[in-house]
């Protein structure tokens, strides 16, 4: 099969490259106007087709590679250094992505298929499809160059093939890496796509701002599995690596939420542009640095720039990357210059209080926690440049600055939906705010009484502080977020006779992008309420002998036994823990330690037990050797379960914005000409 | 499947795949230059968009009325002039 998967990575260079050169050449025949013994539109066309075909190619190659896992071909190293006979079966789908070559074969094909369905769809707008196919094309060369030539995935074991494989990293076999890095990764190379669209449309100087609405869906769905992974992401490295935290700043993580970042920066200022034709270079220049950013981060985690736990796939295919960005730079900054009068704004900013500002300060705040992440990230790599030694930047540096950013971006994003366009009077400012500034001070009253005091015992405690304001925003955000549908609701009741209920059904049937957005805000803000929780987070460690007991907030834990299990993928030890609350036994909890055959690795399954008022988190440490004890270590940690729940939201929100709308209902008037008010009367069936 | 069954299948692939980029097809879609009427038609559009969205906040008590009354003014003005270029394109 390494020859199967070969031949499909040159057949899909090939392809590739043509799709490159003859759609970039036949758009520019298109563009001046010569002829050619072939027609331009045809040239196009094979183009294109070359790029459908360059999908299956690729497809081919990944099956070739999940054949040879599964199949157990060890004459493959990748295959030898990534499985073993006894890997269960969806972690040999993980073994994959577990690898460089692998991953990197994952992003060529996750491409193929994003290319794939956007070439099938070119009669929406031929000229730019073939802009943004032919783009796209260039990225993809770029990738089968490194398959091919850097990191080729299947090259072959050199001297006897052993009977059996290394195995699959023991922090991959969860649950959650079969669908945490396709996920993730299906952000990271969507990007591409309005990247490529946005690139093709300053190209050929699309008239008019059609482009962001042929690209919305690409870039929303983007931007779910984008927050998707990074969210399962997350619950990965809550569930495996066993500190009882979800989040750590780590390099890796940091690469996945930058063009997360910036990726929402451009969802809401993309907006500006549709309506109003602002912000134009603004938004290019956005688009451009999130695709900029997801190849930075597949950098990061391919090329050990950086050290980190997710980092799982190290080699010195760096140098590559590192051209290709100055190549993406450089034409992006061509093209910029060459067409930027392309990209005059058609209105100004009114006023400094009004929806467009409310946009322009969430994008600069968006940008500026990008920014600080950037730095932190690569100032290691930049200290150890400089100055010869590598000075890594902690989780304080990032917790001092991302809070309060995090907390200033959700006071936007509560101000914004309650500020009109344009320009917004005093009174307006009045009327708007007067129920969520009441939701804020009566939430921190009621924190207050509840004991989340921060000066409580005479000391200051600034996660007590933030965890306060971050809950006290919240409940105003969620009121204006409220106060927007019901407002929306009462106008339809008015109309219609509707109850409230088939009132808001309507209502957001009638704007879901609108009303899809604020179902994604209401998803933040109990993510955000999760978050706030690890102010108050506790812990404790205990050597617990059979029978001895420890406590953690409300429960206490006996230990009534230790048990041990065999597979053929790993060794385990259990220890058995009763769980008791208010004196009584709620339930058991079996922490586990394993150890992998394959790769003789231990790893720690931490047990999770999740109420909506927190989590209940226990490891099994291990055996302390000198009093031969187990080592038990227990977490109370608040809140943790509404960050999951919240990405249920956001995910339902999501989906409905990306539902079409309800066309307006419209009612054409004709008016005598002298009168000089015909367009109202046009519009006012509308809304 | 052995090395040799893996390059069979590949080169059938090849073959099949050169085939479908390259088989000769007249009824390929083209397009034709977008206009500044075509242009001024989307926008038309989202400015109506915008009008019916700000007809509906204003109803939902967003805007006070002397803001809509200012707010609307603006707008209209906006697409009046939008659609007399649009009727001056079309003649």
């Amino acid at each position: 099969m390494a020859a199967f998967g070969s031949l499909c990575l040159l057949l899909a260079l090939a392809l590739a490259a043509y799709n490159l050169l003859a759609g970039a050449l036949a758009l520019r025949l298109l563009a001046t106007g010569q002829t050619a013994r072939i027609s331009p539109e045809r040239l196009a066309d094979t183009a294109r087709r070359a790029g459908i075909a360059g999908f299956w190619a690729v497809t081919g190659a990944a099956f070739a590679l999940v054949w040879s896992v599964f199949t157990n071909d060890f004459s493959i190293t990748y295959i030898l250094e990534h499985s073993n006979r006894a890997l269960p079966i969806p972690y040999k789908f993980a073994a994959l992505w577990s690898g460089q070559e692998g991953s990197l074969l994952l992003w060529a094909w996750l491409l193929g298929i994003y290319g794939f369905v956007l070439r099938l769809r070119h009669k929406t707008d031929v000229k730019l499809y073939a802009y943004a196919g032919t783009i796209l094309a260039g990225v993809q060369v770029f990738f089968l160059l490194v398959l091919n030539f850097a990191a080729p995935p299947f090259s072959l074991l050199k001297g006897a093939i052993p009977d059996d494989g290394n195995g699959l990293n023991p922090l991959l076999q969860y649950p959650e890496m079969v669908i945490h890095p396709p996920l993730l990764y299906l952000g990271y190379v969507g990007f591409s796509v309005p990247f490529a669209f946005a690139l093709g449309a300053l190209m050929m100087r699309y008239p008019g701002e059609k482009w962001i609405r042929i690209t919305r869906t690409w870039t929303m769905v983007t931007w779910l599995f984008l927050t998707c992974g990074i969210f399962l992401g997350m619950h990965w490295a809550y569930a495996v690596l066993g500190w009882g935290g979800y989040w750590g700043w780590d390099p890796v993580e940091n690469a996945s939420f930058m063009p997360w970042l910036t990726g929402t920066a451009f969802l809401h200022s993309v907006m500006m542009q549709e309506r109003k034709g602002m912000m134009k270079s603004w938004n290019v220049w956005l688009i451009f640095s999130t695709f900029l950013l997801t190849l930075l981060g597949t950098l990061l985690t391919r090329a050990g720039l950086v050290s980190s736990v997710h980092a799982f796939a190290q080699s010195s295919i760096g140098n590559w990357f590192w051209v290709f960005m100055v190549i993406v730079v450089t034409v992006c900054i061509f093209t910029y210059v060459l067409q930027r009068s392309h990209l005059e704004t058609e209105h100004q900013l009114e006023s400094l209080v009004s929806r467009e500002s409310s946009f322009l300060f969430n994008n600069l705040v968006l940008l500026t926690a990008c920014f600080v992440i950037l730095w932190g990230t690569l100032y290691p790599i930049l200290s150890e440049f400089v100055e010869g030694s590598k000075v890594t930047v902690g989780a304080p540096f990032y917790n001092n600055v991302a809070v309060p950013i995090g907390l200033f971006l959700l006071f936007l994003t509560g101000v914004g939906p309650l500020l009109p366009w344009r320009a917004t009077s005093l009174k307006a400012v009045k009327r708007n705010f007067v129920l969520p500034v009441v939701a804020l001070w009566a939430t921190v009253a009621v924190c207050l009484a509840a004991g989340a005091n921060p000066w409580k015992g005479g000391t200051f405690s600034t996660g007590s502080f933030y965890a306060l304001v971050g809950f006290s925003l919240a409940a105003a955000v969620l009121t204006a977020i409220l106060s927007e549908f019901l407002r929306g609701a009462a106008v339809i009741m008015r109309q219609t006779g509707r109850n409230l209920f088939a009132a808001l059904w309507l209502l957001v049937r009638r704007n879901t992008r609108r009303y899809g957005g604020y179902l994604v805000h209401i998803g933040v803000v109990v993510v955000v309420v999760g978050l706030c929780g690890a102010a108050f987070n506790r812990n404790t460690e205990s050597e617990l002998g059979l029978h001895s007991r420890m406590s953690v907030g409300p429960y206490t834990l006996e230990c009534t036994g230790f048990t041990q299990d065999s597979n053929d993928n790993y060794d385990s030890d259990y220890a058995v823990l009763n769980v008791y609350k208010d004196g009584k036994k709620a339930f058991q909890i079996t922490p586990e330690k394993r150890v992998y055959h394959a790769s003789g690795q231990p790893q720690t399954m931490v047990t999770i037990h999740s109420t909506p008022e927190w989590d209940l988190y226990v490891v099994y440490e291990g055996t302390n050797p000198d009093t031969g004890q187990p080592i038990i270590k227990a977490f109370l940690n608040p809140l943790v379960g509404w960050i999951w729940f919240g990405l249920l939201i956001i995910v339902m929100g999501t989906a409905v914005a990306l539902m079409p709308s309800l066309s307006p209902a419209t009612a054409a008037v004709r008016v005598p000409l002298a009168q000089a008010t015909p367009l109202t009367q046009a519009i006012k069936g509308g809304d | 499947m052995t090395e040799t069954e893996g390059l069979i299948a590949g080169l059938f692939l090849l073959f099949a795949l050169f085939v479908y980029t390259f088989w000769p097809e007249n009824s390929f879609a083209s397009q034709k230059e977008k206009t500044r009427l075509d242009f001024l038609l989307e926008r038309k559009e989202q400015l109506y968009e915008n009008l019916r969205d700000l007809n509906f906040e204003y109803r939902a008590g967003k805007y006070p009325e002397e803001d809509f009354k200012v707010q609307r003014a603006a707008l209209e003005h906006e697409t009046a002039q939008l659609l007399a270029e649009i009727d001056v394109l079309q003649g």
